[in-house]
């Protein structure tokens, strides 16, 4: 139903304005990321740009930037990709089967309460027994977190979506002979694609974004992006010039990756879908 | 062999699908959990180099009941949940129904959107600390140019709170927006199109059609985003770390110095319970609130 | 072929920095020969001497054959990791930094291990700087001091606050570089002309920034939070009016002085003010000097000049200081703590602390100061920050601290942005404080309240 006429000409006026909000903000760190503190510091309208920031951020001798960017992107893909699977998988089962009241209650409310949890109060006892599994200081640790930190909101994010398929479709298809896993993998899935992008977008982000617990589990050489753009966040003062610079470099691949997120979950499924 | 495999797969489809999630959750959460509940009726104290716990839940309690700072934290938290996340879910609702409605440019919209929450929570902090600068911040000289006086955004008690709850808008109506768009998009378009051949106005599609059908997405974006308002802290601890005064103080802040900066592990747990029974009562509230707004 | 390259360089660089050092030293030893020890890893935070400290250490591993790894942590990050790795069965550092006020945590807690436990014959030479004595502890006493304390850690950076002022505008008002406050607001007579400039900022931010640069009022005043916390007693005074008399002084340099949000200055915004010229003097750390003299980062280069920070005209001089304390976890096997201790030894000779210097980095050594290097006009601040070293005292060294640091910078800080009036706000802080002790069995006591 898309506007036409007059109401698409305010819609986009309206739209135009929302971005420019969203977007202001940003510009405004991708401007400072070009200038030298003073100018930050002062507000200055009008400077000579800089690309000192990022070859300071990116290759100054002692940074290991890249090396932090790697590691987010490696994390925050391996995580999404796996609380996809395993939150998408629970809440099908919770929707489609006729679980015991009590279980899929106990279940819901237990993931919901866990997200409740601030954080700071998390991280201590995630560290001694991350450390005693071994898992301590590896990138697969932080990604096992990350999952579990991510799963509340998946699972009932992909409830949400599952609910919204009319019941009738996927009873047809088992009664036309479709196997569960068939109706699940060719009915629901496809239909719930946009809940699957919003939820895995968001799991990325969050991943992508956490600053405590990988401030636990990791060190130096494991370190991810929030990580590494706080060791700018010093004692008495914070690098704003590195720091924009830093964010805006940590940006880019994290849309890169979502995009690509988004065309493989599109086409995984509708390759072989009956839709 | 396969054959077998696939009949055996979709039989216990139920309980294996489900199985994944519960094994994480029992293996990562209990502890912390239990620890958490353990610590909060208990005095943590630390000689040679050990933890002497001592069960006080007396104790715990009466600090709770003696903290002077913990009310008005309480009273700035709420004002900011319900400010923050029913502005949140205004914004977001709206955008979300104005960009499905958008012929072209959904794909860029939704990449748009997503920066703000894609920038790390430092980052955004220290970047609109230096926006709301009194002297040189970019809102003060956009007055200033008008010919108005600048505004004290983060030294001012009543004006600090307000500040602080722009930061949360802009920061988190993007969220808000990506569940309800992918929600929006969900919705068939026949239904729609059916309602307006029976003459039915935009206002009345939206209010009549797209809003219960969009109840289950509403209410997952509401009840996550109340809680990461409550937990918000970061911003608000770059930006103010809760002053001047308590004019910004928030219960998470408050937890923050207690269980972390001051170390008082027993307290600063029970601070974290109480949060989280805050939450659940909030949750519940709007619950319930709702209902009753809807069956009016 | 372009590593074997390097490590030529890099014995080249030695042997002329060996040669140099033996040179100008003549017989005395400017390093410490540790022998070989096995690797150790240093929680470190990353900071703005934190490539001089990296660039040391890079050195030691040439001399030494012995290898070092950092962790660079965020600042945020620091008292997290510190607590995870001691408190854990086996720390995964060898070494870790702690800021001042966290280390009576770590010492009551039993988590470290003493010098003089590793190596019985180690001694910090006389010329290391002990700011404060914040690395000695005595147990019986459960107060940081040397007289009858253990050496627990060892300072890799100090700072205190130094006056900071605009030399050009001091000389065109003709006015003297500021002794005490009451100079300070006489300038300000002159100067303050907001919004386009403020006389003399100082931090007004709740919690540590409004607290710490108080107290160096209220020390001058000779006001006190607690009466002897090193004899255990504990009757606090804070609302004396000495320290209403160091509050109320404060609040007027405050007002006749700073800008419309004095209320929430934290030590970035100070910078902030005085590197675009908005202020024209102010107290700041002596970590951000180099800001002032950088001219990607300021509008003043060469313009401002640092002296001892004023004390009240019927008060005397006082200095807080704010270090770091390189310290040894007690979780870690005996060969690990000595090789910590090896680089400790090597780290604070004056060979290192030379290297470190030219670096970037602040030394802790009293002669590498007193050496040639205080030529330098870029140094021209050591001045300052060694008179300052005179005075230099720790605050808040009880385990209550952080506790008295949260109630202390809420009420002067209600005090600043006039929510309650001086004699209120301390009265308050000090009923708050009293409850605290009393909770945790102290003796203590309290003052009869001032008039409000």
């Amino acid at each position: 139903m898309p506007l036409t006429g007059r109401g698409r000409i305010v819609g986009y006026i309206l739209l135009g304005l929302a971005v420019l909000c969203v977007v202001g903000p940003f510009l405004w760190i991708l401007v400072n990321s070009l200038k030298h503190q003073i100018d930050i510091f002062t507000g200055a309208w009008r400077f000579t740009p800089t690309l000192a920031n990022y070859s300071e951020v990116l290759f100054s001798r002692r940074s290991d930037f890249a090396g932090n960017v790697l590691n987010s992107a490696i994390v925050a893909t391996a995580s999404t990709a796996l609380v996809l699977v395993v939150g998408t998988l629970a809440a099908y089962s919770l929707y489609r089967f006729e679980w015991a009241r009590w279980i899929s209650g106990a279940f819901l409310g237990w993931t919901l309460v866990f997200h409740m949890i601030p954080v700071l109060t998390l991280v201590g006892p995630w560290y001694i027994a991350f450390r005693q599994l071994g898992w301590y200081d590896t990138l697969g640790g932080l990604v096992l977190a990350h999952v579990t930190m991510n799963l509340p909101m998946t699972v009932w994010l992909m409830m949400a979506f599952f609910r919204e398929i009319p019941p009738e479709l996927d009873e047809a298809a088992l009664i036309d002979g479709c196997r569960p896993l068939q109706v699940f993998r060719l009915i629901a899935l496809p239909l719930a694609a946009p809940g699957l992008i919003a939820a895995g977008i968001l799991a990325f982000i969050f991943s992508w974004n956490d600053f405590a617990i990988a401030l636990n589990l990791t060190t130096r050489d494991t370190a991810t992006v929030p990580v590494a753009i706080a060791r700018f966040a010093q004692q008495y003062e914070v690098l704003h010039s590195q720091m924009a610079a830093a964010a805006v470099i940590s940006t880019l691949p994290a849309l890169l990756l979502m995009a690509f997120g988004q065309r493989f979950i599109i086409q995984g499924l509708t390759l072989g879908s009956v839709k | 062999m396969r054959q077998s495999i696939v009949v055996a797969l979709n039989r216990t489809f139920k309980h294996w699908s489900l199985l994944p999630a519960v094994v994480l959750f029992v293996a990562l959460t209990i502890f912390p959990i239990a620890n958490l509940v353990r610590m909060s009726v208990s005095t943590i104290e630390f000689a040679e180099g050990q933890a002497r716990w001592t069960f006080t839940p007396a104790h715990n309690f009466s600090l709770l009941l003696a903290d002077t700072v913990l009310w008005p934290a309480a009273v700035n938290t709420l004002v900011f949940v319900v400010v923050a996340v029913a502005v949140e879910m205004a914004l977001g609702l709206g955008l979300a129904l104005l960009v499905a409605r958008l012929g072209r440019g959904k794909g860029l919209a939704r990449t748009i959107m997503v920066l703000p929450i894609l920038v790390p929570a430092v980052a955004i902090g220290s970047m609109w600390k230096l926006m709301y600068n009194y002297d040189f911040g970019v809102f003060n000289q956009a007055l200033t140019a008008l010919g108005m006086a600048p505004v004290n955004w983060l030294g001012s008690t009543s004006v600090a709170l307000a500040s602080v709850i722009l930061v949360d808008i802009w920061h988190w109506v993007p969220f808000v927006f990506l569940v309800l768009f992918a929600a929006v998009e969900g919705v068939p378009n026949d239904v729609i199109e059916a309602a307006r051949i029976d003459g039915a106005t935009d206002a009345q599609i939206v209010r009549r059609i797209m809003i219960p059908l969009l109840k289950p997405a509403l209410a997952i974006a509401l009840i996550f985003r109340s809680i990461l308002a409550f937990k918000t802290f970061d911003e608000v601890f770059l930006l103010t770390s809760g002053g001047p005064g308590t004019s910004t103080e928030l219960v998470s802040v408050h937890l923050y110095k207690v269980f972390f900066e001051e170390n008082q592990l027993g307290y600063g747990a029970l601070l974290s319970l109480a949060l989280i029974a805050a939450i659940v009562a909030f949750l519940a509230v709007s619950r319930g609130a709702l209902a009753a707004g809807r069956s009016a | 072929m372009k590593s074997i390259q390097r490590g030529l360089c890099a014995l080249a660089a030695v042997a002329l920095l060996g040669i140099g050092a033996a040179g100008s030293a003549g017989a005395q030893q400017p390093f410490a020969d540790v022998g070989k020890q096995p690797p150790i890893t240093i929680l470190i935070n990353s900071s703005p001497w934190y490539a001089g400290f990296e660039k040391t250490v890079e050195l030691y591993e040439k001399q030494t054959g012995n290898k070092v790894k950092l962790d660079a942590t965020p600042y945020g990050g620091m008292l997290e990791k510190a607590r995870n790795a001691v408190r854990g069965a086996k720390s995964s550092y060898d070494l870790i930094n702690l800021d001042t006020q966290w280390t009576i945590e770590f010492y009551e807690g039993g988590f470290l291990v003493p010098y003089k436990e590793v190596d019985p014959a180690f001694d910090l030479p006389k010329e290391v700087l002990t700011y404060g004595e914040s690395g000695y502890w005595n147990a019986d006493k459960r107060f940081r001091s040397a007289q009858g304390g253990k050496l627990m850690a060892w300072s890799p950076n100090g700072n205190v606050l130094l006056y900071v002022y605009r030399d050009d505008l001091f000389k065109a008002a003709g006015l003297a570089p500021p002794k005490t406050w009451e100079d300070v607001l006489a300038a300000c007579a002159k100067l303050q002309d907001p919004p386009k400039m403020y006389g003399s900022v100082m931090r007004g931010e709740r919690g540590n920034g409004i607290r710490f640069d108080w107290m160096y009022f209220m020390l001058g005043k000779g006001a006190a939070v607690v009466r002897d916390p090193a004899g255990g007693d504990y009757t606090v005074t804070i609302n004396s009016p000495q320290a209403k008399a160091a509050l109320d002084l404060y609040l007027d340099v405050a007002k006749r002085c700073g800008p419309p949000n004095a209320g929430s200055l934290g030590q970035g915004d100070l910078i902030q003010l005085i590197s675009t010229g908005k202020a024209a003097a102010g107290m700041v750390v002596s970590a951000a000097w180099n800001n002032f003299d950088d001219a990607t980062k300021s509008a003043v280069v060469g313009k401002v000049q640092a002296v001892p920070i004023p004390r009240p005209a019927d008060g005397k001089p006082a200095a807080l200081l704010g270090n770091w304390n390189m310290a040894i976890p007690k979780n870690i096997p005996d060969a690990q703590r000595k090789a910590a201790l090896a680089f400790s030894r090597w780290f604070l000779t004056a060979g290192a602390q030379r290297v470190y210097a030219e670096a970037g980095a602040i030394p802790v050594r009293d002669d590498t100061f007193r050496s040639d290097l205080a030529q330098n006009p870029k140094y021209r601040w050591m001045g300052a920050y060694l008179e300052m070293q005179k005075y230099a005292s720790q605050e808040l060294g009880y385990a209550e601290g952080a506790q008295v640091e949260q109630i202390l910078g809420l009420r002067l800080n209600q005090a600043l942005i006039g929510e309650m009036n001086s004699a209120k706000a301390l009265n308050a802080a000090a009923k708050e404080i009293e409850e605290l002790f009393k909770k945790n069995n102290r003796r203590t006591g309290g003052l009869t309240p001032l008039p409000e």
